[in-house]
């Protein structure tokens, strides 16, 4: 099958997927024993009928749950996706706000955690049982294993409160103006308006929360290069290869490491939705406006359109990159082509 | 040998990275620069702009609209209100715009005479109408806060400079909450611009909200520059104010969620002001000279209660329990779990409030009169109590271990108490709808007078979930209770809050554990800040 057709396909499956998504978190915020009027409104308010209907009118839940999903689905076919009850604005604005800070997190964490957990892993395979290996495994060990709370509220106190390396927490200086808006990202729209002091601002924020962030994915992707790698190397092909007197560094790149990389897309996709989706500790600790907290917020709230807001652009990361992964084995594993 | 090049390149390449990683953060820098151990601070450092740590909860700052913290601290500083409080106490009403007023005989009639210097930041005169349309219009939206105007019949402008309140019934808290933000008066023709209006439908028709949220329209010593949400809140000096103007120039408000990282803020000199520190990080900043203290005590009420319905509260419907509850508890751990400046209320009435006992003054532990009672109630042989509470840290009060605590006094005295923590959104829905037989829950006073609280006597908020309703509960306290609706005189007052507490020591259905200390850190250079309960921190004082 063409690919074109295929990701096609994958794309017309979208729909009854997100209508899906958007089903199952209706169902479960309402499932919930509590009431969005006991999370939104004070004590007082919420002991006065008077209030409360107004408020039960506002966002609509005077009327049946299935009302309220079908005029919920009926709004989001046009593109609308609701007001949040706990911030008052429109969801999509809301996101629209708080994505790029948590994509320019996962980006930075991801780029950081591939780039050293390849190397790291590769050298551990070709090493192995000497003490690149040992180190390596101590390394990822770590970095599989350390709460992401701890390692922030410590990498915080050393890096920024004790050695001032780098700026404290938010994305930007208190007061300072954020560049003019491209992407939502800070790094990147600085570097387009090639405004310089607010560049290596920004950057100097995002570097700890980003290693800090990397940390599990890092370790991750380590120890799975490595098992990979080993496997791979121990194949017949690659003695073949061996025996015919090929360069180490040819088996190593064009054969090795190719065969091992179908594996280690998965992990890379798969701990990149993650990062995007998981990043609530770290953007707590360090006071990172992103999506994280938005969700939380939402949730502890019973913030019902944000609830579904961030529920269904999750689900469309996750579906996405799962696309790109299945592309991606296309590109490199030939076999699947000609299936 | 050439099988080592590849590998030695690889591992070059990993240690290199590995120093980027390290390095590349000081390189592009641009704020702290090391001298000495102590990195020296970025924005804040500037004399004319005061940086604020706080974990933002703002809904809205729209002052028609908000109820929260964050949004009382900021229309402090934008808007004014009728009257106000002095900086540091709760416990006098002074004036604000109106300059003076007239209490009817029957208390039923309240006349301001507005300030005729006050004006809007625009220039505008404050005048009556503006005050109308801003009580009205909070009123009529319905929101979080109009239940504060529900006792208001009427708010008319016979005159300019004349506002009169007209009550439904004599309310001797009225001019505390006339204090609170949400009366704050807006100026009418800029809000109603922006879409505002008073009308009986301001519910569905007012449209300011929006613009409310990103500018202000107000007489205060300030404007609302930005907010830019969850992230900060900016205010700048209002030029035109005409009383005594703002000493800083401008003032930011940071929304940092963690207390562990607004200390980590406050010590690397990044942030002036953190608001909300927890008791045990005070030990660690005590040595620092750059940083000092500011201990009080918040005006949370944290306490235990039965439900004296007998279908829901089974053995905690028996006010026997219920007092045996009371003398099985060890008030100083309790305390000293609380930490810093936290005390044990005497009853149910904050110490800081009109009437209130002292501190740690009411029942003292007495582990054998509690068997004694438990025994008396027919529970000789043991008590099974389930006791529910919301899963989470208020104000640094984990309840999980102070529910641990309670679990272990209540059963040297021969309860045997089961832990039913929940979601705090869940274990709330109980609460509210009165279906929990025993629970530890928290009050914050809706404005500050003491007569929040007679909400927990039978048919108020709290008491209606305890059960205490007026078809069961003694002719006395409820004719307390009608009584203390109505009267102003605050001597008078006193003497009834007095015999208020002392009914519930003897006989209500809750039991009061702790009012738990508040700490905020303050960098050394910073003076005037004074601690208020109602809007905690009034920014146009603070210099540096």
């Amino acid at each position: 099958m063409p690919i074109y057709r295929y990701i096609l396909r994958r794309l017309a499956l979208l729909i009854p997927l997100l209508i899906g998504v958007t089903l199952l978190a209706f169902i479960i915020s309402n499932a919930v024993p509590a009431d969005p009027v006991t999370a939104n409104l004070g004590q007082k308010a919420m002991s006065d009928p008077k209030i409360v209907a107004a408020f039960r009118a506002e966002w609509g839940l005077d009327r049946p749950p299935a009302e309220q999903y079908l005029v919920y689905l009926q709004n989001l076919l046009s593109g609308d996706l609701g007001r949040s009850i706990k911030s008052r604005r429109a969801v999509a604005e809301d996101l629209a706000s708080y994505l790029p800070a948590t994509i320019e997190l996962a980006t930075t964490a991801i780029l950081f955690g591939v780039t050293v957990g390849v190397a790291l892993g590769l050298l551990s395979a070709l090493r192995r049982n000497t003490w690149i290996d040992h180190t390596a495994r101590v390394i990822s060990l770590f970095g599989v294993s350390t709460p992401v709370f701890w390692l922030a509220l410590v990498a915080l106190y050393i890096f920024y409160a004790r050695l001032g390396w780098v700026a404290g927490p938010g994305r930007l200086d208190a007061g300072m103006t954020p560049p003019p808006h491209v992407t939502g990202l800070y790094t990147v729209d600085s570097l387009l308006a090639g405004d310089w002091r607010t560049f290596s601002n920004a950057a100097s924020h995002l570097i700890l929360p980003a290693l800090v962030l990397a940390s599990y994915t890092t370790g991750l992707i380590t120890r799975v290069t490595r098992s990979s790698m080993l496997e791979v190397l121990g194949m017949d092909f690659i003695r073949t290869a061996r025996a015919k007197g090929l360069a180490d560094n040819k088996i190593v790149v064009r054969h090795a490491l190719r065969n091992a990389l179908i594996p280690l897309i998965t992990v890379i996709g798969f701990s990149y939705g993650n990062l995007l989706a998981g990043t609530v500790l770290t953007e707590a600790i360090f006071a990172w406006p992103g999506i994280g907290q938005y969700a939380y917020r939402a949730s502890t709230s019973l913030d019902f359109p944000a609830i579904m807001g961030v529920s269904l652009l999750i689900a469309l990361i996750f579906i996405l990159i799962n696309l790109i992964v299945d592309v991606l084995y296309f590109v490199v594993d030939p076999r699947l082509r000609a299936t | 040998m050439n099988r080592r090049t590849p590998l030695s390149t690889l591992a070059l390449l990993a240690i290199v990275l590995l120093l980027f990683s390290a390095c590349a953060a000081p390189a592009p820098s641009a704020a702290p620069a090391t001298t000495g151990d102590q990195p020296q601070p970025a924005v804040s450092g500037a004399a004319d702009t005061l940086v604020i740590a706080i974990s933002e909860d703002t809904a809205s700052l729209d002052p028609g609209r908000a109820f929260e913290t964050l949004p009382s601290i900021i229309h402090k500083a934008t808007y004014q209100t009728l009257v106000t409080f002095p900086p540091d106490s709760v416990e006098s009403v002074i004036p604000s715009l109106a300059s003076s007023w007239e209490i009817s005989d029957d208390g039923l009639v309240y006349t301001f005479t507005l300030d005729e210097n006050a004006r809007f930041s625009d220039g505008a005169p404050v005048t009556a109408e503006d005050v109308v349309f801003s009580f009205n219009r909070m009123k009529n939206i319905t929101g979080n806060p109009s239940f504060l105007a529900s006792g208001i019949a009427a708010v008319e402008a016979p005159d300019a400079s004349t506002v009169v309140l007209t009550l439904s019934k004599p309310d001797p808290s009225i001019l505390a909450k006339l204090v609170f933000g949400a009366f704050s008066v807006v100026n009418k023709a800029v809000v109603t611009a922006q879409g505002g209006t008073d009308a009986e439908d301001a519910a569905t028709t007012d449209t300011a909200e929006s613009w409310l949220n990103a500018n202000s329209a107000g007489s205060g010593p300030y404007l609302l520059e930005k907010w830019d949400p969850g992230v900060e809140t900016v205010l700048v000096r209002n030029d035109n104010y005409w009383g005594e103007p703002a000493k800083i120039a401008r003032v930011i408000f940071r929304n940092i969620p963690e207390a562990a990282t607004q200390k980590l803020q406050l010590e690397a000199g990044d942030i002036d002001i953190a608001m909300d520190l927890a008791s045990d990080q005070v030990p660690s900043l005590e040595g620092n000279p750059n940083v000092t203290i500011y201990q009080g005590l918040s005006d949370t009420l944290v306490f235990l209660k039965g439900n004296y319905n007998p279908e829901i509260g089974g053995a905690f419907s028996n006010p026997k329990v219920m007092e045996a509850v009371r003398y099985a508890l060890d008030y100083e751990g309790l305390r000293l779990l609380g930490g810093g400046e936290t005390v044990n209320p005497a009853s149910m009435l904050p110490v800081g409030f009109l009437g209130a006992f002292p501190a740690n003054s009411g029942v003292q532990r007495d582990v054998e009169k509690a068997k004694a009672l438990l025994e008396e109630a027919g529970y000789g042989g043991g008590l099974d109590a389930t006791l529910a509470y919301p899963d989470f840290t208020f104000a640094g009060v984990n309840f999980g271990t102070f529910a641990q605590k309670v679990q272990a006094d209540l059963n040297e005295a021969g309860f045997n108490v089961t832990l039913a923590p929940a979601e705090v959104q869940v274990a709330l829905q109980n609460y509210r709808q009165g279906l929990e037989p025993f629970g530890l829950w928290l009050w914050l006073p809706d404005y500050r007078d003491s007569l929040d609280y007679i909400e927990f006597l039978p048919d108020g908020v709290v008491g209606t979930r305890t059960g205490w309703v007026e078809a069961t509960a003694d002719a006395d306290i409820l004719a307390l209770r009608d009584a203390l609706a109505v009267e102003t005189d605050d001597a008078v007052r006193e003497g009834m809050f007095g015999e208020m507490q002392t009914y519930l020591i003897e006989k209500g259905p809750y039991a009061p554990l702790i009012q738990p200390g508040l700490q905020i850190g303050l960098r050394s250079n910073v003076s005037g800040f004074v601690y208020n309960p109602q809007w905690r921190v009034d920014v146009s004082l603070i210099s540096k």
